[in-house]
């Protein structure tokens, strides 16, 4: 993985030194509130319901053990000895004190982490495949491009200040598993005529209180040229995009009301504009130094089976459930990646202790090379683990509570922090997801459903991504009470569409019973095991579903 | 995306609510214009009395960030839509009992 060199190293100590002053002068009293709340903003600081809350950022979801530690050190010595992965593969800490923020930057610099564009109407962190180099189906690795346009974005002077926060994801040209098409700017790694990589260019999707899925604003542009095209982007959007009213300010508002042909065509204008001078042209040694970060670990030669793991599975049926659900295949024989599941029945989704962290980092130091990656679902990856280990994983995973044998199933569900801890939100996310949780506590019942996206927002600006859920869920306040409104169809992959509302909010309480109303109409409708919930809701519509949602009303 | 809080009329009970700028800690302004992080403490105010607290609160930056009404009972119960919310911010995450004030956590 990318390690910082001498530049950034310097860059994100600047930083932490620069802060620490703005921190001093909120407390003494010479900068007031509203002059701070844009400088802390800018470095992750938050105020919400309880504490400030700090939001580190995970470039593309890439961690190792040492930056792992790093994080349980941080949980342990300034918060409640948990982090909280968000949806963005980022980590929040819910309850630093301000006058600590100082020395936690210093500790997260320490190794070489930060929190800076975490916030702010800027270029976030970019975010990716968390199987990104593993996966068997993947074109190229995409984190090389990741790391690419982090470097570019981080405090480009002219993007600084755009007319809203701005998301960029990167995906390996594979199945999607980084949700491009409902980002600010996708981009897949695929091949042209000539066999040639290259990106295919998505603009304009987002979620929040109007949420759209992308379009395609050129099927393919070379690696050469790719910083350049984002620059024309993102100038359009800088020129074009509004800044009267924040709600109309993300560039999918603009991308629809321009049209997409229009908007391709002040991008293309934009783009074949630039000078010589203004094309941003990576070096080839400079895009081989930052590949050369991400080049695989030299694989064993393994045959692609382990009867070891065959018979192990045979003798453990924990193992063997836990493996269907969470292995994923890999591009090397003989290997697999491990989806973690942060979503023990009960626990607040995405949450992990200190101790989980240790645990992790240990057993991916031992089992995987150090590898771990944070997923927009909010689980977390081991991405080259061997076949023959994986019995070994899994207990050193039992040990640690982190083997819950859930991965992208209806208890792996993506929920936000919602008005447990959130100063936005609306409604609670944890419980109703603790609620449908125990609702699909039976294993046996969950392996019946099979694969099924289950995404929880608080409030409309849907940082759980209920909109691409299969089942979405969106918490309302009417008069100062808990509803929940169901969304129906809703995915994040290279067939991403928006979900639509079924009808009238839920109390609370009514939202699991319901769900299971919904489950069980699936399941005597499927056309086979095989057909899956999202495939059997298009084959038939929301209507049976929507009935059996309000059939209790 | 609104933290904005609902507009309370004159008459109702209220309490002033912020953050503490140290900690981040929910504080509550007690009578002698202090800070006190226990609901129990708060002073209860109508009228043009609360007005004159909350510019009081608002130039209070050095210990309190983003001050606001937050209605009450008469005697000082969280009352009004945002029940909830307020409750969760008196207490603690509902998910997690262990932490906030519902555990002694002060």
């Amino acid at each position: 993985m990318y390690r910082y060199d001498e530049f950034d190293e310097n860059l994100v100590r600047q930083r932490a030194r620069q802060f620490r002053g703005q921190v001093e002068r909120r407390l003494s009293g010479e900068l007031p509130e509203e002059h701070f709340k844009p400088l802390r903003l800018q470095n992750g600081v938050y105020l919400q319901l309880h504490a400030y809350m700090l939001r580190v950022a995970i470039p593309y979801g890439q961690l190792d053990g040492r930056k792992l530690r790093g994080l349980a050190d941080i949980a342990d010595r300034y918060d409640k000895r948990y982090g909280h992965f968000t949806t963005r593969q980022n980590i929040q800490f819910n309850w630093i004190r301000l006058e600590d923020m100082p020395e936690v930057l210093d500790r997260l610099a320490d190794v070489g982490m930060h929190a800076i564009q975490t916030s702010g109407n800027c270029i976030r962190n970019v975010t990716s495949d968390p199987f990104a180099g593993a996966a068997a189906d993947e074109v190229e690795d995409p984190r090389p491009w990741c790391e690419i346009i982090r470097q570019w974005s981080t405090f480009h002077p002219e993007f600084s200040h755009l007319p809203r926060k701005f998301k960029i994801a990167v995906s390996g040209g594979g199945h999607d598993r980084a949700a491009i098409r409902v980002h600010d700017i996708g981009l897949d790694l695929r091949r042209n005529s000539d066999g040639e990589i290259g990106f295919e260019v998505v603009c304009g999707g987002g979620l929040g209180r109007t949420p759209h899925v992308g379009v395609t604003v050129r099927d393919w542009i070379s690696k050469p040229e790719l910083l350049s095209y984002l620059e024309a982007i993102m100038r359009v959007y800088n020129r074009h995009g509004r800044r009267d009213n924040k709600y109309k300010a993300r560039i999918k508002i603009l991308v629809n009301e321009l049209g997409e042909a229009t908007f391709r065509s002040l991008v293309e204008e934009e783009f074949a504009a630039q000078n010589e001078r203004e094309k941003v042209i990576l070096p080839l040694a400079e895009v081989d130094r930052i590949e050369a970060y991400f080049a695989p670990p030299a694989f064993d030669a393994a045959p692609a089976a382990s009867p070891t793991l065959d018979e192990a599975r045979r003798l453990n049926g924990d193992l063997d459930r836990w493996a269907r659900h969470n292995l994923r295949s890999h591009k090397a024989p003989g290997y697999t990646s491990i989806l973690v599941s942060l979503k023990p029945l009960g626990a607040a989704p995405g949450d992990a202790t200190s101790d989980q962290m240790r645990a992790m980092a240990d057993i991916a130091d031992r089992f995987a090379g150090g590898d771990i990656r944070v997923a927009h679902e909010q689980d977390l990856v081991l991405t080259h683990v061997r076949l023959e280990d994986v019995p070994a994983v899994f207990a050193a995973l039992q040990t640690a509570g982190l083997a819950t044998a859930n991965g992208g199933m209806i208890t792996d569900i993506i929920a936000c922090p919602g008005l447990d801890y959130c100063n936005l939100a609306n409604a609670r996310s944890i419980s109703v997801a603790n609620s449908i949780q125990a609702a699909f506590s039976d294993p046996d019942l969950e392996d019946m459903i099979g694969p099924l996206h289950l995404n929880i927002s608080g409030c409309i600006n849907a940082c759980g991504h209920h909109h691409v859920g299969h089942i979405g869920i969106l918490g309302v306040d009417k008069k100062g009470e808990e509803f929940y409104q169901v969304l129906f169809g809703g995915r994040a992959d290279e067939r991403a569409a928006i979900g639509e509302i079924a009808g009238p909010g839920l109390k609370h309480e009514d939202i699991a019973p319901a769900l299971k109303r919904v489950v069980q109409r699936y399941l005597s409708l499927r056309s086979s095991p095989e057909e899956t919930f999202i495939d059997a809701l298009e084959r038939l519509g929301q209507a049976p579903f929507r009935e059996a949602l309000y059939a209790a009303s | 995306m609104s933290s904005e809080r609902p507009k309370l009329g004159p008459d109702i009970p209220k309490v002033i609510t912020g953050w503490n700028s140290r900690t981040g800690r929910v504080i509550y302004l007690t009578a002698d214009r202090d800070w006190s992080e226990s609901l129990a403490d708060a002073s209860v105010m109508t009228g043009d009395q609360a007005q004159e607290a909350l510019r009081f609160a608002s130039t209070d930056q050095v210990r309190v960030s983003d001050p606001y009404f937050m209605q009450v009972t008469q005697d000082g119960r969280i009352s009004g839509r945002e029940t909830l919310r307020e409750t969760i911010r008196a207490q603690g995450p509902t998910n997690h009992p262990m932490f906030g004030k519902q555990a002694g956590d002060l």
